[in-house]
């Protein structure tokens, strides 16, 4: 109850998909974030892994993740509409209701801010009849949206009701953005949090980012800015968030440990969060809910 | 170009993007398409003619025509009809069909793979809820496009008159929780259709939220899972069509002669402002809505 709204990402082990879901329900988690490598490299197929992860009796948190989409003209734009339309036809199939769609870092890509916004808006607009939301973030190393405020920026100027923001806990570090700006999202928009954190304070060029955030995350608590990945998780919390935490970590050391010690090592960070960060030792208020029972009095009820 | 000629280009396009100009035909779905002819007689839709190279009927009354397709694996791969009768498309009247297609597909819709046979139409389409097509169509003034894909019944009138009611009110829309700014979005952003205030209702069925299309021929209304009933189902579908009569216990009274029941409970039953049948063939329902007479 107490991590129902942390989850782990099948990014942080290696194994089969099977293997994966069994270790993160093993260590107390309700939720997984998938990538389409998880469906795709499945042996029996996209329908197999998606019946593994049914059967499995996780939620999935999102799935991710459609890179480079923005900002493309003529046949490159025609073929990542295409490569966007298929990821959210996996993404459907998995009965999952986020994408996350990461800021260009392709030079080939417009800087024009109204250009990046009509194109995320074509991209939720694709994502409507299939119940999907997409949630946009800023890379570290995005070429003209880098830092969450930017991308912020762009999800307000396409104003569509299914387009949010994705959150990255690592990416909000290594580009030094100042927390003070999460006070100014919606909370409603945050369409996911993933949550990391890494070993050393400076991240300056973007291929230093690049290494840092592709083989040397961390979980929460375990790397050098636990101090402001507190501050941002309960500034979110204060804010009104109330959608779920992701743990984004790829790690190379993670990648060669058993499966449970990894898990082991994402289920004490979620304790962390939830018990000393959040101080949530009882059934969240968020999750009671009133509604009215048979006699049309009110009765509150745990979800 | 002079502001004068720039606006008057303009002035239409925003306030109907597509040149939408009502529903051409509605069409279900169903691998048993006799006992949904049986209903929609009952109804007072008439069959008029059969596709060339498919399972399809076409039934008519007045203005009013559904298609019936019974016809598996239009597309390849895809699954023949479920036996519980859906509304599989619409396909509304556009200005220019593929103006409006194309102006749709740049906004991020959805295309449907077309597969028209040999001499058969092409007629552009995307997707809407739950699988269900839209599809447009330009060709309704000057000929039918019935006259191409289908021929006419023998001995039969090919325009019956309409019973009872007086045409097309609408389509009522089931979707998801909390999704009811999404299809607002979907809806407004691709054909300009228009969210009406909470006061202005019609029928009996005031729930959700209605929006009027841009040429006011007819409406939409979204209606989400009421948050009470744990297990209904959140399935995205075309649930019912809304059917506009001018005087509803009329019309109410000449469709019981034929054999159609009606909803009669405590909190619903006909009355001068609309009327809902019984669920027929476990999914199929018509709602009757009062219409002023033009």
């Amino acid at each position: 109850m107490k991590i129902d709204e942390f989850g782990m990402d099948t990014i942080s082990f290696a194994g089969t998909l099977e293997s994966k879901l069994q270790a993160i329900t093993a260590a107390g988690f309700s939720q997984v974030m998938l990538s389409a490598r998880d469906l795709v490299g499945h042996p029996g197929g996209v329908d197999a892994a998606a019946a593994a992860v049914r059967d499995s009796g996780l939620r999935v948190t999102g799935f991710q993740v459609l890179r480079d989409f923005e900002g493309l003209s003529g046949h490159l734009h025609q073929y990542k509409l295409d490569i966007a339309k298929s990821m959210i036809e996996m993404c459907a199939a998995l009965g999952c209701k986020v994408m996350l769609a990461c800021s260009s870092t392709s030079v080939h890509a417009t800087e024009d801010p109204g250009k990046l916004a009509q194109d995320l808006r074509k991209l939720a607009m694709l994502a409507i009849p299939h119940g999907i939301r997409i949630a946009f973030e800023a890379l570290s190393w995005g070429r003209s949206v880098n830092e969450f405020t930017q991308a912020w920026e762009l999800v307000c100027e396409a104003d569509c009701p299914n387009l949010g923001l994705g959150l990255d806990s690592f990416h909000v570090f290594a580009a030094k953005t100042a927390l003070d700006h999460i006070d100014d999202l919606d909370p409603e928009r945050i369409f996911l949090v993933q949550l990391s954190d890494f070993m050393w304070q400076e991240t300056r060029s973007f291929e230093e980012r690049i290494a840092t955030a592709r083989h040397f995350r961390v979980f929460p608590g375990e790397g050098v800015h636990s101090e402001q990945l507190a501050s941002l998780v309960t500034r979110l919390d204060r804010l009104g968030y109330r959608g779920d935490y992701s743990f984004e970590v790829f790690n190379d050391d993670y990648q060669q440990l058993p499966l449970d010690t990894v898990a082991r090592r994402a289920s004490r960070s979620a304790l962390w969060l939830a018990e000393d960060v959040l101080r949530r030792s009882t059934p969240l208020p968020s999750r009671m809910v009133l509604r009215p029972n048979a006699g049309g009095t009110p009765a509150v009820e745990l979800r | 170009m002079s502001v004068a000629a720039m606006e008057r280009e303009a002035l239409e396009p925003l306030s109907n993007p597509i040149g939408l100009d009502g529903i051409e035909y509605v069409e279900y779905a169903t691998s048993k398409p006799q006992a949904l002819g049986e209903v929609l007689e009952m109804v007072g839709f008439r069959p008029v003619a059969r596709h060339r190279s498919r399972e399809v009927l076409l039934y008519r009354q007045g203005e009013m025509n559904v298609i019936v397709n019974a016809s598996a694996g239009l597309v390849r791969g895809t699954q023949a009809p479920a036996e519980a009768p859906r509304i599989s498309a619409i396909a509304l009247r556009v200005r220019d069909a593929r103006a409006a297609y194309e102006r749709m597909l740049e906004r991020g819709a959805w295309e449907v793979p077309m597969h028209a046979e040999v001499m058969e139409l092409n007629i552009p389409g995307i997707h809407g809820p739950g699988g269900a097509h839209i599809y447009l169509v330009d060709r309704y003034r000057e000929f039918s496009i019935y006259d191409v894909d289908f021929s006419r019944i023998p001995g039969v009138d090919p325009r019956p008159p309409a019973v009872a009611v007086q045409g097309f009110f609408g389509l009522v829309q089931y979707i998801d929780v909390a999704r009811t700014a999404d299809w607002l979005h979907f809806y407004r952003e691709l054909m300009g259709f228009v969210e009406l205030p909470p006061e202005q209702r019609f029928g009996i069925l005031p729930k959700g939220t209605l929006m009027r299309s841009p040429c006011g021929k007819f409406f939409l209304q979204l209606i989400e899972p009421d948050p009470r009933a744990d297990s209904e189902s959140s399935q995205e579908m075309y649930q019912r069509l809304g059917l506009g009569a001018s005087d509803v216990p009329a019309a109410v009274r000449e469709l019981r002669k034929r054999g159609v029941e009606f909803v009669e409970s405590a909190g619903l039953r006909a009355e001068e402002r609309g009327a809902l049948t019984r669920a027929y063939l476990g999914s199929v329902m018509f709602e009757l809505v009062h219409v002023a007479v033009a």
